[in-house]
């Protein structure tokens, strides 16, 4: 009895001094986000003033990098040492759910001031933070972003101030504009963009609360038929990308400009313009509607001071607060009754962008959201291009989503396999006691040992640097999951590449095709290395020659330069309007060739980059080969009657051939796995057609929701490949009298 | 066994100059090969020979000087045009080629039938017994087999004119006698032009119709070897010709005119050969080894009588190099070195210490003059 009064007693204490000690934290919350420039300088000024007004409170505010916030804040708040808060996008809202991470915002929303329907905020953002069943919310919405219109006051008004309410409208400024300026330019072969034409005629890009793809069907045939009729018009230009819609606007080449709120940044003062909302498709009498993604202040799960994360959510989003972001941060905030001050209501940028997004949809937030960008971005990109194929376009793009976002295979029992281990271990383990047994074989070991010693370190950094990976990639390959959640499955991604997973064996974007692809790069790559290289050998080993020294130095630096460096370049010097080989056609009256709206052009690009690339290798190894031919040879060949091309033909190639083979060996895997040049110079361009076998893999591993097992596989599959290729052309090419022996 | 008729060509050579870099390699050669010959050019290393065998194959073209062969100029000719085949000194073997297509790689380059290649390689295998290398590589042969192929793409060829440069000096002592030989046989049966340059004076001698010998880019003397050697035009000939080397001793014609007399030496001379020798003058005696005699039983201390009898020459020996058969003793007389062959028994040899008197023949002493180093006999030509 008396030792349980003083277990009541001892735990009251402990009770007592955690609360106390709680409380002591509770003054101090931790808030991440990733604001930079005026939104962080806005969200400091926000944060000392609610430091002013609660004081004792301090607030640690970190600035993460983008490109790993989702993963630290998932790694950090389970472990408890993550923020109290933090700041993201809406569309992350599910996930950070299924992660368990976030708490329900009623207690921040709870605090706001309410109107006759809910709580002080936009509608549509609200919408963005409730959960599908509408029975909870996550989250404090902050702000709106999404696309307007960016009107040349100048050139509107040289087009006789045409409507900017509907796109017919613009459209017609289209014959009092000169030749060179456009009435709408637009990052047109973006899904991001498209999917604004895509809501007037009531399509969508992905149907969130099923979770399936949306691309299709005649909302989306209606949108591109659209986009092809102003491309046709001439209302649009062709090939524009994200990075030259701003040259247009600066030139004052556009009329008018689809664009979010950092164009401003990027425009300076170079021409008078100002923004208002997407104008309406008069046919439909819908208004092109922006994607819209919402800011939120998470609550984070685990927090250590609740209470004041929630007071200092419903902060942000208070009328002062929202007012310090919008006017300082340039944040189209969703406080409805902040935009009641004056200089706010009547701000150029930031009321249109207000008004635009209210007629926005909002940014879907599924998980396989994510897997439709490239199916959709690749559909767009080819019915521009080629309007007789808009279907296919759709249907292609429906069937790569379907491929992409496929039912993983289901999960075997690994016993099998650890069956197979097991059985070889122990084999391996049988056989290893026996030959130990052996004296002479004892014998045999301790006299190699200095020479074990001598190796120990190579055989070590080997295998770290070599067997470990390839083991570990195989054993990936018999893995499956998205998103880097894996499963065992046995051989079924192999069965699945093989198989062409049902589908037909050789359509674009199958092992097979693009296996065809990339022996095809591989060959036409290594006939232009190796005889590029050899006839630029040939007349640097002239003994006549001058200056030879200094043009080696030169025709070595193409190899010297890294390749990335020369990729980039070469995509540079392919662009349609401000590349310098279509400047050079030009001027030789040639029109101007889009490099890689088709194949044969992407990939002859592709080649000529490589061949710059690849050249100087197969050009030194050849010089290296042809000062070890004894020049006797010739002479006696001379003698004997050969004229300089027998010579060539007689002498030089059959004895080239032993150094160059190896060369070339090690120049068909490099090429085959070049993976700097297709990534980087066509990007697989258009819609995969140039992709080889290692891009695609990584296209699974990296864009396709981290399919590892599934790009692991393909790996396996490269490396089998490469080891029967090298091999079939070793066989072929080696004459039987270099068969097994030195010369 | 027989061999078709061939064109056999002549080939003439004037005042041929090559310049190679900065220095005068060939300085004037002129040179005249009779069909069928079998030509030598021997000389020191570096004194141009292999420049003009290349010279003669078109390998180099020569900056003065005309070059015809069969009657026809070829001095501008590529070396394709000249029909001319060549045994290089490295053999020069085409080494991703076997033996056969060795053999028939010429042949195929002019176009001939398969029919006639098949046969040329056969009859050439035959000839130098290459049957049973046919089909290996180059890489396989011992040197010895790999010289006999290039002579046989060479032979197969059925060339105007053949030039071999040093193809023995890469054999040893042994195969190198044997080769030798069997070169010399094979000139009776092809009875083709040869031209064949070497170093070693051997092969020189033995194999030669007619014998150029080089110095310094120039020829220094031609003819048949037998006179070349018993009538050295040079002292640089009659150096270079003959082992052991001739001796050589600075000395002064006597006073009757009859010697050529140096401190232990005293040399007669044949006054029909080198009439006309200013008493008194400075010149040069040689003296081969081969061609002394041991005086036996006479002491040197009894010195020299003036008269007809053979001159004497007084050797003290510093060592003795047995032979077997013979031995070299070697001295020195007049201050300079001085070998003479002794033959003898082993006990009979002379002795290290011991003074050798020895004699030599009138028909066996050559002079040369000192400044020049031409013979001073009077030439017959
Ligand atoms: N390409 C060349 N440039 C300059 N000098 C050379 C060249 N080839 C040979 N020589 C020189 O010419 C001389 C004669 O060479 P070579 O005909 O090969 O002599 P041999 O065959 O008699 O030994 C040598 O001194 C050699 O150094
Ligand atoms: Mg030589």
């Amino acid at each position: 009895m008396i030792a349980r009064r003083w277990l009541a007693l001892f735990a009251t204490v402990a009770l007592l001094l955690c609360t106390v000690t709680a409380h002591a934290q509770q003054r101090s919350v931790t808030l991440w986000h990733a604001y930079r420039g005026a939104e962080q300088q806005a969200l400091e000024q926000v944060l000392r003033a609610f430091e002013r007004e609660h004081p004792g409170v301090t607030i640690t505010s970190l600035a993460v990098p983008f490109d790993a916030y989702a993963s630290k804040l998932e790694a950090a708040i389970p472990r408890g040492n993550g923020p109290d808060l933090f700041i993201d996008a809406h569309e992350r809202l599910p996930s950070y759910r299924a992660r368990n991470i976030i708490e329900s915002a009623a207690p921040a929303l709870g605090q706001l001031a309410r109107t006759d329907t809910g709580p002080d905020l936009e509608p549509l953002a609200l919408e963005a933070v409730t959960s599908s069943d509408g029975s909870e919310r996550y989250g404090v919405p902050l702000a709106l972003k999404c696309l307007a219109l960016f009107v040349d006051e100048e050139l509107w008004e040289r087009a006789g101030r045409p409507s900017l309410e509907t796109v017919e409208g613009i459209a017609a400024a289209r014959s009092a504009l000169p030749r060179e300026a456009y009435p709408l330019v637009y990052y047109g072969a973006n899904a991001y963009f498209h999917a604004a034409f895509l809501h007037a005629f009531g399509g969508q890009l992905f149907d969130d609360r099923r979770g399936t793809y949306a691309f299709t069907g005649a909302a989306a045939l209606q949108s591109l038929e659209y986009v092809q009729r102003l491309l046709r018009d001439r209302v649009v230009p062709a090939e524009v990308d994200g990075a030259s819609v701003t040259p247009y606007f600066r030139s004052g080449r556009a009329m008018t400009v689809i664009s979010g709120p950092w164009f401003v940044g990027e425009l300076g003062d170079a021409r008078r313009f100002r923004v208002v909302p997407l104008p309406r498709v008069t046919s439909t009498g819908r208004a092109l509607s922006p994607l819209v993604t919402v800011e939120v202040a998470y609550l984070a799960r685990n927090a250590h001071a609740p209470a004041l994360a929630a007071e200092l959510a419903a902060y942000f989003a208070s009328p002062s607060a929202a007012r310090t972001r919008a006017l300082i941060g340039r944040q189209v905030v969703a406080t409805p009754s902040a935009w009641s001050d004056p200089a706010l209501a009547a701000d150029r940028i930031l009321a249109p962008f207000r008004r635009a997004a209210r007629d926005g949809k909002l940014m879907p937030t599924h998980g396989n959201m994510r897997l439709s960008w490239e199916p959709a971005n690749q559909a767009i990109r080819r019915a521009l291009r080629d309007p007789a194929a808009t279907r296919v376009a759709l249907e292609q793009g429906q069937h790569r989503y379907d491929d992409a976002s496929r039912p993983l295979p289901s999960r075997r029992s690994p016993l099998p396999l650890q069956l197979v281990l097991g059985v070889l271990a122990l084999g391996l383990v049988f056989r290893s006691v026996q030959r130990a047994r052996d004296p002479a074989f004892r014998y045999a070991v301790k006299q190699s040992m200095p020479a074990y010693a001598y190796v120990t370190h190579a055989v070590v950094i080997v295998t770290l640097l070599v067997v470990l990976p390839l083991v570990l990639g195989a054993i990936t390959s018999l893995y499956a999951g998205r998103d880097g959640a894996l499963e065992y499955v046995g051989a079924a991604n192999y069965w699945d590449i093989i198989t062409a997973r049902g589908g037909p064996l050789f359509t674009s974007g199958t092992f097979y095709a693009v296996l065809l692809v990339t022996v095809v790069w591989t060959l036409a790559n290594l006939a232009l290395h190796v005889s590029i290289g050899v006839a630029l050998a040939l007349l640097l080993s002239r003994p006549l020659l001058k200056l030879r020294a200094l043009y080696r130095v030169l025709l070595i630096i193409p190899w010297a330069v890294p390749s990335y460096v020369t990729a980039l370049a070469w995509k540079g010097m392919f662009h349609r309007q401000t590349g310098a080989i279509n400047a050079m056609l030009a001027a030789l009256g040639v029109e101007p060739v889009s490099w890689f709206a088709q194949f044969s052009t992407a990939f002859t690009a592709n080649v000529a980059t490589n061949t710059w690339l690849g050249f100087p290798f197969m050009m030194v190894v050849t010089i290296g080969a042809l000062a070890a031919i004894p020049k006797d040879l010739y002479e006696a060949a001379e003698v004997d009657g050969a004229t300089p091309w027998q010579q060539f033909r007689h002498i030089t190639l059959p004895l080239l051939k032993p150094t160059l083979l190896p060369s070339v060996s090690m120049g068909a895997v490099w090429t085959f796995n070049q993976f700097n040049v297709i990534f980087l110079v066509s990007g697989g361009e258009p819609d995969g057609a140039t992709e080889i076998l290692v891009t695609e893999a990584y296209r699974w591993a990296f864009t396709r929701q981290a399919q590892y097992g599934y790009a692991a596989a393909y790996a396996v599959l490269i490396f089998g490949v490469l080891v029967l290729g090298t091999r079939l052309l070793e066989r072929l090419t080696t004459p039987p009298h270099a068969r097994g022996g030195a010369r | 066994m027989t061999v078709p008729s061939r064109a056999v060509a002549t080939l003439s050579l004037r005042a041929i100059r090559k310049v190679l870099g900065s220095n005068a390699i060939l300085k004037g050669i002129d040179l005249e090969v009779s069909a069928g010959e079998f030509v030598v050019l021997v000389g020191p290393s570096g004194c141009g020979k292999s420049t003009l065998l290349r010279t003669i194959a078109g390998l180099e073209t020569p900056d003065e000087g005309a070059i015809t062969l069969g009657g026809k100029d070829v001095t501008r000719a590529e070396p394709r045009e000249r029909d001319i085949a060549m045994v290089f000194q490295s053999y020069a073997l085409y080494p991703h080629l076997t033996v056969r297509d060795n053999l028939a790689f010429g042949l195929r380059l002019r176009g001939e039938s398969e029919a006639t290649v098949k046969a040329r390689v056969e009859e050439v295998s035959q000839m130098l017994g290459l049957g049973a290398l046919l089909d290996r590589y180059p890489r396989d042969m011992s040197g010895g087999q790999r010289q006999r192929v290039a002579m046989g793409r060479a032979i197969a060829r059925r060339p105007k004119l053949f030039l071999f440069d040093e193809p023995l000096s890469n054999l040893d002592a042994a195969l190198r006698n044997q080769v030798r030989v069997e070169i010399k046989k094979l000139h009776a049966t092809l009875d083709a032009t040869m031209i064949y340059v070497t170093h070693d004076q051997v092969e020189a001698m033995t194999l030669a119709d007619q014998l150029v010998v080089l110095n310094g880019g120039k020829v220094e003397q031609k003819g048949p070897p037998l006179e070349v050697y018993a009538r050295p035009a040079s002292r640089f000939v009659a150096g270079f010709l003959g082992s052991p080397s001739m001796n050589f001793a600075d000395a002064r014609v006597s006073d009757d005119g009859a010697t050529a007399v140096a401190e232990g030496l005293r040399a007669p001379i044949d006054r029909q050969r080198f009439s006309g020798l200013e008493r008194g003058r400075a010149v040069v005696v040689g003296i081969r080894p081969h061609d002394v005699t041991v005086r036996r039983g006479e002491s040197s201390a009894q010195g020299y009588r003036d008269g007809a009898q053979p001159a004497e020459i007084s050797v003290p020996v510093d060592v003795v190099e047995a032979m077997g058969f013979e031995a070299y003793a070697h001295g020195q007389v007049a201050g300079a070195a001085f070998v003479a062959r002794v033959e003898g028994r082993p006990d009979e040899l002379p002795r290290r210490g011991e003074t050798l008197a020895l004699s030599v023949e009138a028909a066996n002493v050559h002079l040369f003059d000192p400044e020049t180093g031409r013979s001073l006999a009077e030439s017959k030509s």
